[in-house]
């Protein structure tokens, strides 16, 4: 009998927060939304700390079900919440960094007007995040899904008087709709073929002698890739990640860099069992993952925005993980996750209080300089910046190391991810370290009047420290940046194991793919690692290669960007061409905008608009110019063309339907 | 003969809804509308239904057409004016109409099967059609009532003049 | 043999808002005498006016509540009725409390938009709960004879209705082309049922289906089912059948485009279920498929260029009469519930947005383009709220209704193995967020262009939002009673 832990309490207490500063925050005082909105969130997290010290008591997966929601003929799904090892570790990172950034963004928002607003979307957020994270079938996941599309869509167009911002949460939103398309249909065939959108159930039919067997699991896993790749931001649909930077930075370190864009490394890793049965479903993942995780590091190296740099490294790093989910090593991707929520929150939280001290300027070329007049940010954005760089023994090195040896190692891995990820383990810290250089070394570049005025987003005069409310989360983080990854990916593969491998429901799964006998399954063994190939390679060997390779981009960048700052403008000039095709992020922009939504504007507006539409439209203002004219008169007129033409489009339709009916019914 | 006589009277109707169409002055409308009545019923009695014949003649040819010309004539309404044609129409409509009427003929002729009506097979004497009339039809008869009603509300409505208009005479 | 006290009971919502319907007509009437000849442009008297067509608002509203009451009592009494012209069984019953529940909430929202337009109400009121009785009878009808009157009950008072901005052109000539074409398309309809009658020797809705089950289906039935198919998607307004309704709605008062544009929809749609799956229509897959995909195309695609938001919402019916036909290529017993689910909660949205638009466009209607509606988030964050809300739910997202419509509806589509349809529809749905967003987007991120008044909630504008509101978001949150019962419906008919 295991206990009930009232998990629907944690999102709910989100909900709360949201619905009272939703509600009410419009007549409350700053103060009091603050209360309200560290007082849920922060309650959220205590709890899940609770859950976490009851888990061990736990037989895994635990599943609390609230009521019955839908019953209609065979489907059925409920209010249901799963927690198993996996899910407690997204609760934790969730509700944890979450707090962190509502205090931060206290002290970040502070100034701005729709306070109360802010926090109430951010508390509505944190509610369909954790319902995502913590749904025990896909149809509540799916709400969840949305939900954080939806935030989102709110939180990127928060200042929205801006016209950037407003484009960029409508792009968002369009763009995650192309993916949930994916993820949708994915559902359909699950409840076609399955009966339930149950997890358990999903895993427990998901086998390769089903009807359709593999073929089918692969159509699945490749509809939820295209789900993932669009909250994930992944090629080919990364496009709405760096234009969400519109947002207020704490939402972009919150949403668009710790929690909601990792949600489809989440969705990917729980159906880890469709993609097990998938083998081509999984190469694609990986393939993904790979050149999202190149493309979006050249990216980033030509950017000169603060955010931007850090926007096209989320996706990179996003890229990173899909290749530990589509190498098997889901763990290891999981692992990256945590890791990555705790050093690219820090990022961006940092690179906020950088941008709070120069009075909004975003740009890093402007920048410069500021190493001791903000140290507080220095120190905590250093350790965030050698984490990501994959320097030992941070965070990142520990997680990043571990994906890019299972790439090499793992049955379905390849030494081409592997040499692709050492690549562009290298970009990472070259344009990391870039743009640690430009902005706390050397001179300041920046507009001095800007200290006075500023604009943007904050307008405080003078380059100054951010106030304690704000450093606090920074410092929590970079500590956890500096030792969150000391757990070892080896511990932490075994924590999470029992999720991945020995689920109850499904005992056995097809190991002998991996290279052990469908005997041999314990719970605790971690069976991927053992699963390698027969490749000789000493683990130190891959080890440190990939730490030279963040050397030797901490090196270049320091080259260019502090010793020989002329450098990397007569580079540029010598790549010509395609210096310029990288700094225009390959055009694909303007690609998508030629192939995909000009057509479709430009069809529907000749077709539709000249061809049908417009020469109604024109009767009709004709009419209307002149409203006291006769009914009669209208009539008329009006019976000149229209109604005879669209008798003629009625009959032509219906005769197409008589046509059609006669054909079906001789056949 | 039976069938030589149907089909004549079937050209005639045809030929007056024609007629009807091309019609300039409204008074040829009607009066050619009173030909296809006319004609319809002399079909209704071929087929053996008098007493459906019979209220053809009265209620429309009589009653409802006499109406009709009254209030053309009451209106004084002119000659139409000739207003500009529709493409649409002429391209889609036409061909439209012709292609799905003729393939219903063809249906008819060629699919209706070989259970030949024979005349007065089916309901005609005026004590069997009151009988569905006010029996089993009895629901659809009565609701008819709401239906004219909402018609005669509905023409009061679009014929009155507009509030805002005043006095202004139509 | 007279008719018994059942078949009166089995017939209670119909004769209830006849009789309401006819009183409003007669107080109306009773009235106009003693303030004689208010009708002729006066403007003296009209104050007073105002007060006897709020009370026959208020008549109307007891009327249709009268009839929600009675589709309670109607529900105890399943079978049939007059010799087997009206079948009540919780499907009718199901269709019966949709259309009176709408019109409870378009009477509601009418209060405001009569008085802000100076329309005389008498009549507009009595014209909807006339039409509301065809509607109801539509759905409860098994007999295509009582189907066609009751439809022509529904059409001719919503072709009447879209005339009543008397002093707009252009919703006169809304009125008249809706007529003409609408009668058009009725004449399809009746030709149908005749070929009908002559394929199967009856109009009786379950005698066709088990003609046509029982041996091979005679081409004339094919020709038959066309002919109705025409008629009636042409009420629905499914393409190719569609090109009506922009103009239409454009020009129709916009409390009546709310009514029309859900419940004789949602009667029509009754009737297509009966006679494509009690009728056993033949040939039905492929033709709905293909009008499902023309409509939903053709609707997204005409929405993403309009500037007008009535026109806008024209174009998204369109769209969502083919999602909802999408359920009717799948199988009975999840189509059948799939689609009067989506009915439902269309009605909820729809009615509620055209309830936000009614109140914001003002006298005249003034205020209806896109532009109008900028800035609309901050002057009125409640108006623009609530239309989000009903947006949201058009575009499909969680929580919402109109995203477990458009789950159950494709989940069934995809049972039946219409993979290609369901792309479709999902691709579709993906198309149609973009327009409904910029109406979003426009409310909530643009300044205001002009200034563009917006009048104080009244209280009956206030309860209609509010009930479409709480509807939308109780089938989005909670859609496992109503789905159960909609089940349960379609298990009970298969049987």
């Amino acid at each position: 009998m295991t206990p009930n832990l009232h998990l629907w309490l944690i999102p709910v207490l989100a909900l709360i927060g949201a619905a009272i500063n939703g509600l009410f925050g419009k007549r409350f005082s700053r103060q009091t939304v603050v209360a309200v909105a560290l007082l849920f969130s922060g309650a959220a997290f205590a709890f899940a700390l609770w859950v976490a010290s009851q888990f061990s008591s736990l037989t895994t997966p635990h599943i609390e079900t609230l009521a019955t929601w839908i019953r209609a003929g065979e489907f059925r799904a409920d209010f249901a919440f799963y927690l198993d090892q996996l899910s407690l570790v997204m609760l934790l990172v969730v509700t944890g960094v979450g707090f962190l950034i509502h205090i931060y963004s206290v002290g970040y928002m502070w100034e701005e007007g729709g306070f109360y607003r802010f926090f109430a979307y951010l508390n509505l957020f944190m509610f369909f995040m954790l319902t995502l994270v913590l749904a025990s079938n896909y149809l509540l996941m799916f709400i969840g899904w949305e939900g954080v599309g939806l935030a989102s869509y709110l939180l990127i167009g928060f200042w929205f008087t801006k016209d950037s911002a407003a484009a960029a949460g409508k792009k968002a939103f369009i763009v995650n709709r192309i993916g949930d398309f994916g993820f949708l249909i994915a559902l359909f065939l699950m409840i076609q073929h399955f009966g339930s959108l149950d997890f358990a159930q999903v895993a427990r039919g998901a086998s390769p002698a089903l009807p359709g067997g593999e073929a089918l699991l692969t159509t699945i896993g490749l509809l939820l890739m295209v789900g993932a790749a669009g909250k994930s931001a992944q090629i080919p649909l990364y496009v709405w990640l760096p234009d969400a930077m519109e947002g207020p930075t704490p939402v972009s370190a919150l949403i668009h860099a710790a929690t909601m864009v990792t949600a489809g490394v989440y969705m990917v890793s729980r159906s880890h069992v469709i993609f097990e049965h998938a083998p081509g479903a999984m190469m694609v993942v990986a393939i993904i993952g790979t050149l999202t995780a190149l493309f979006a590091a050249t990216i980033g190296m030509c950017q000169t925005d603060i955010k931007k740099v850090l926007a096209y490294s989320t996706v990179s790093q996003l890229g990173y993980m899909f290749i530990a989910c589509g190498v098997g090593a889901f763990s290891a991707g999981i692992f990256h996750l945590m890791t990555h929520a705790f050093f690219k929150g820090l990022l961006f939280l940092a690179a906020g209080s950088v941008i709070h001290a120069v009075g909004g300027e975003q740009d890093m070329r402007k920048m410069g300089g500021l190493r001791t007049k903000i140290p507080w940010t220095f120190w905590t954005m250093t350790a965030g910046t050698f984490a990501i760089a994959g320097f030992p023994p941070l965070a990142g090195f520990f997680s990043k190391d571990a994906i890019l040896f299972k790439a090499f190692t793992s049955t379905y891995g390849s030494w081409i991810y592997w040499a692709i990820g050492v690549f562009t383990a290298f970009l990472t810290s070259f344009y990391m370290f870039r743009q640690w250089f430009s902005t706390f070394f050397g001179e300041y570049r920046g507009d001095d009047r800007a200290d006075f005025h500023g604009h943007g987003e904050h307008g405080h005069g003078g380059i100054h420290e951010s106030p304690a409310v704000m450093l606090v989360p920074l410092v929590i983080l970079a500590l956890l940046s500096v030792c969150g990854g000391w757990i070892g990916s080896e511990r932490f593969d075994k924590f999470l194991a029992p999720a991945f491998h020995a689920s109850e429901f499904t005992p056995v799964v097809q190991h002998g793919a991996m290279g052990m006998g469908p005997d041999t399954v314990v719970p605790a063994t971690p069976v991927l690692p053992t699963g390698r190939r027969d490749v000789e390679v000493s683990e130190t060997l891959l080890t440190g290669i990939s730490v030279a390779a963040a050397l030797l981009g901490f090196l270049l960048a320091g080259q260019l960007y502090y010793r020989r700052r002329d450098l990397p403008g007569k580079i540029a000039r010598a790549l010509g061409g395609f210096y310029e095709t990288v700094l225009h992020k390959y055009y694909v922009d303007k690609i998508y905008a030629a192939v995909f939504v000009k057509p479709l504007i430009e069809g529907s507006t000749k077709l539709l608009w000249h061809g049908i539409d417009r020469d109604v439209i024109d009767a009709s203002i004709d009419n209307s110019a002149d409203g006291a004219r006769e009914v009669s008169d209208a009539v008329r007129h009006m019976q000149s063309g229209n109604i005879r033409s669209y008798a003629g489009w009625v009959a032509a339709g219906a005769a197409l339907v008589i046509l059609y009916m006669v054909w079906v019914g001789t056949r | 003969m039976h069938l030589i006589l149907f089909l004549a009277f079937g050209a005639v109707c045809v030929a007056g809804a024609v007629n009807l169409l091309v019609q300039k002055h409204p008074i040829n409308s009607a009066l050619s509308l009173v030909v296809v009545m006319g004609s319809l019923a002399a079909e209704y009695l071929l087929l053996g239904a008098e007493f459906v014949a019979a209220v053809q003649v009265i209620v429309y040819a009589g009653a409802v057409m006499v109406l009709f010309v009254f209030v053309i004539m009451l209106l004084n309404a002119g000659e139409e004016e000739e207003t500009k044609g529709s493409r649409v129409a002429m391209i889609f409509g036409i061909p439209g109409m012709l292609v799905g009427s003729l393939l219903i003929a063809w249906v008819l002729i060629e699919h209706s099967g070989n259970k030949s009506l024979a005349a007065g097979a089916l309901p005609g004497p005026p004590k069997t059609i009151g009988w569905l009339l006010f029996h089993d039809y009895l629901l659809p008869f009565e609701v008819t009532s709401v239906l004219v009603l909402i018609a005669i509300m509905g023409a009061v409505v679009l014929a009155a003049a507009p509030a805002s208009a005043g006095g202004r005479k139509d | 043999m007279l008719p018994q006290t059942a078949d009166y009971m089995r017939l209670l919502p119909e004769i209830v808002l006849t009789v309401f319907g006819m009183i409003v007509m007669v107080m109306d009437a009773a009235a106009e005498g003693r303030g004689e000849g208010r009708s002729r442009g006066r403007s003296i008297g009209r104050i007073k006016d105002r007060r006897i067509e709020k009370i026959l608002g208020a008549v109307a509203l007891v009327g249709s509540l009268a009839a929600i009451t009675a589709t309670f009592v109607q529900a105890q009494y399943p079978g049939f009725a007059f010799w087997n012209m009206v079948q009540v069984d919780s499907f009718s019953v199901f269709f019966h409390f949709l259309v009176a529940a709408v019109t409870a909430v378009v009477i509601l929202t009418s209060f405001e938009y009569m008085e802000v337009q100076q329309i005389r109400a008498g009549e507009y009121y009595a014209l909807i709960l006339f039409g509301a009785a065809g509607m109801s009878l539509m759905s409860s009808a098994v007999e295509l004879v009582l189907v066609f009157i009751a439809l022509e009950i529904s059409s001719i008072s919503t072709y009447v209705l879209a005339g009543f901005r008397r002093r707009a052109a252009i919703s006169s000539e809304s009125s008249v082309k809706y007529f003409l074409l609408g009668s058009f398309a009725t004449a399809f309809f009746l030709y149908g049922v005749a070929l009908m009658f002559g394929a199967t020797g009856s109009t009786n809705i379950a005698t066709i289906g088990d003609v046509l089950r029982s041996g091979q289906i005679p081409l004339l039935a094919y020709a038959g089912v066309a002919l109705m198919f025409v008629g009636l998607g042409f009420k629905v307004a499914a393409a190719p059948f569609h090109i009506w309704t922009p103009d239409v709605y454009e020009g129709a008062p916009s409390p009546v485009v709310g009514f029309m544009s859900t419940a004789p929809k949602a009667a029509v749609f009754a009737v297509l279920l009966r006679i494509m799956f009690e009728a056993h229509a033949p040939g039905r897959i492929g033709l709905i498929w293909v009008v499902a995909a023309l409509s939903m195309t053709i609707g997204n695609l005409g929405a993403l260029v309009q500037d007008n938001i009535k026109r806008l919402l024209a174009y998204s019916s369109i769209a969502h009469a083919g999602y909802l036909l999408v359920a009717y290529a799948a199988l009975p017993d999840n189509g059948i519930p799939a689609a009067m689910f989506y009915t439902a909660s269309y009605a909820a949205m729809n009615v509620g947005a055209f309830a936000v638009v009614s109140h914001f466009g003002s006298a005249g209607e003034r205020y209806v383009t896109l532009g109008d509606y900028s800035g609309l988030g901050r002057r009125s964050p409640l108006l623009a709220a609530t239309l989000t809300i009903f947006l949201l739910s058009l575009i499909g997202i969680p929580i919402t209704g109109g995203f477990f419509a458009k789950f159950y509806v494709f989940s069934a589509a995809l049972q039946a193995n219409l993979v290609g349809l369901v792309i479709v529809g999902v691709l579709n749905s993906a198309v149609g967020a973009y327009y409904y967003l910029r109406i979003i987007v426009v409310m909530y991120m643009r300044e205001p262009q002009q200034e563009v008044p917006v009048a104080r909630i009244p209280v009956g504008l206030g309860f209609a939002l509010a009930i479409s509101l709480v509807t939308t978001i109780y089938l989005g949150v909670l859609p496992g009673r109503v789905l159960e019962y909609a089940s349960r419906t379609a298990t009970a008919w298969m049987r």
